[in-house]
This record gives C-alpha cells, structure tokens and sequence, in this order.
C-alpha cells in the first residue's frame, strides 16, 4: 500500500503550567513533569480562574487580546495566582494597602520562578509606594492621638490618670 | 457606555440561576451596573419578616472599586443612616476585588443579625441602642412591621 500525503494540518495546544505547589516542584525534572500532568488534571477547576477578573488563566484580563505571553501570570509568595494586569491594577490603588485579594496578607512575588522574573522590580516599587502610605496614615493616626490626649488633659485634669491610661492604650492600638 | 465586562455578566448570571436565600439582585433595564435589590431580615434578628429594598451600583472601576449599595427602605439599625448608607468595611477599607456582589450583599444580612453600636453611623440610634438595647429593638421591629412589608 501507498499512502500519499496531500496536506498537512497542524493544530496544537497550549496551556499555562500551574503546579500545584510552585515551591516544591521546582527543584527536580521528574517532579516537574508530574506537576504538569496537575496543571492538565485541573484545567476546569476554580483555581485556574483568575480571583480578580474571574478569566481563566489562559485567556485574558479583560484589557488584553492576546493570551499567553501578551498577559501572562505571576505567582504569589502565599500561592495566589492572577494575571499580572489584573493584580498589578489592584495594588496600584491605595484600598490594596500592598495586600493579596485572597488571603490579605502582603503581596509578593514568589522568587525563583521564572515567570515573576520580568516583573520583580515593578512589583517592588508599588509594595514601596504602598508602605509609604501606610506610614504616612500610621503617624496621623499618631497625631490624632497625641491631640486627643491634649484636649482630653486640657478638658479634664482631676481624671488626668484615667485620661492617660486610655489614651496609652490607644496608642498601643495605633502601634500595632 | 462601554461594553460591560465579563465578571460583571458572569456574576448576573449566577445572581439569577442560583441565587443566594432570602436575597434578590436584578440588573436594571437601562443600566446593566444598576441592580435593584430585596433582602429579607434574618431570623432571631429584630428585622425578622421585613423585607429591605436596597440599590446597588457598579462603579466604572469595580472590581478595583467596591460596589455602592444604600438602603432604600427605612430601618432602624445603628449601623445604617437615615439617608440608607451602610458602614460596612468591606465595602470600604476591607474591599478586595476577590469579594463579588453576591458575598457584599450576604455580609449586609449579617449586619442585620448582628448590629454593632460601637461602630455607628446613625449615632443617635446607637446611643439609644447602647443606653437601653431592649427598647431599641423594639423600635426596630416597629420600624420593619411599618415599612419593611413585603410587597404582594
């Protein structure tokens, strides 16, 4: 038998590689080919949805047209994943106070894994930016207490111990 | 107007086939970020059988922004003004865009179960709740028998 090839039609696939758990894995090959097989396993499942704009991950944020590497992803230290437009729109407002949409802890880029790489150091100004307001509101707060217990000796000096041991515990909460 | 974005659709949606109990959110006609909103008060809460129209609006830049909501109905709570604006933090300071309508609308019932008069907005109604809490739920059940009625 002859068989003569006529047309050739190539199709492929892709899909973002999202290890399950990005720390651990990167260490070894092997393990890494299983982490693969993961992302593929769970290619429905509700993490590979990105918690700011609800796209998947292999499509876009809702700015971009182009997936994959025209928006790609970055990887949180606290192993929360979104598109770089969408987390980076986030923590530019001064309501994210720096803090991850998941979990509210402080956002951060995991290091060592290649995808954040070209993103590091745009991530690390805003976290600056950020933390700078917080201290700006920090020492108001700070100020508004030490007005506070001005008017409060002013208004009141036969309860002045009372006074004060309220106003230092304000002043803990403030610190904390 | 711009197109509305995905999540905004897929939240509707999902408001619609699979709503949460004891709320309703529908999209306006004319205005797709315009929601008109019912929720029932909470079992055991001074609001029990009151059912609460609330407005709720999509700004341009939700889910970066949080949603607005004010009550429409009158009620008697001390975390809610006289004009139905709701100290909540997550619709203020504690805003993420991970929280969807459905979840700020969920922790608006909660408020009703459980009012905090220690953090008020409507400082005349938590004074009177923290000077005789008793005789302000009264109030509040007054307040949702006269105005919370169901509509039939």
């Amino acid at each position: 038998m002859k068989v003569e090839v006529k047309k050739v039609h190539c199709v492929f696939s892709w899909s973002w590689h999202i290890p399950k758990n990005a720390g651990t894995i990167e260490s070894g090959l092997g393990e890494d080919a299983i982490g693969d097989i993961h992302g593929m396993v769970h290619e429905d499942d509700e993490e590979d949805v990105c918690g700011i704009c609800r796209a998947s991950f292999n499509r876009t944020c809702p700015n971009c047209k182009f997936p994959g590497d025209g928006c790609p992803l970055v990887i949180g230290e606290c192993q929360h994943n979104f598109h770089v437009h969408c987390i980076y729109e986030w923590l530019d407002t001064s309501t994210s106070r720096g803090l991850c949409p998941m979990c509210r802890q402080l956002f951060q880029l995991k290091k060592g894994v290649s995808i954040n790489d070209s993103h590091i150091e745009r991530f690390r100004e805003l976290a600056i930016k950020r933390q700078q307001e917080q201290n700006e509101f920090e020492s108001n707060l700070d100020d508004d207490a030490a007005i506070a217990r001005a008017i409060a000796e002013q208004e009141d000096t036969g309860r002045n111990v009372d006074n004060q041991g309220d106003i230092i515990m304000d002043q803990d909460l403030v610190v904390r | 107007m711009s197109s509305l974005p995905k999540r905004i659709i897929k939240e509707t949606e999902r408001l619609v086939s699979d709503p949460v109990p004891g709320i309703t959110a529908e999209p306006h006609d004319d205005n797709l970020r315009y929601f008109e909103v019912t929720i029932e008060g909470p079992q055991q809460s001074p609001y029990e059988n009151g059912v609460f129209d609330l407005e709720l609006f999509l700004p341009d830049d939700y889910p970066m922004e949080a949603p607005k909501v004010r009550f429409l109905t009158k009620i008697y709570h001390p975390n809610i003004d006289r004009l139905g604006r709701i100290c909540l933090d997550v619709l203020k300071t504690n805003w993420s865009p991970a929280l969807q309508i459905r979840t700020v609308l969920l922790s608006i019932q909660a408020l009703l179960a459980s009012p905090n008069p220690n953090d008020p907005l409507a400082n005349d109604v938590a004074e009177d709740w923290i000077k005789d809490e008793s005789s302000a739920i009264d109030k509040a059940k007054q307040w949702t028998q006269l105005y919370a009625q169901p509509k039939k």
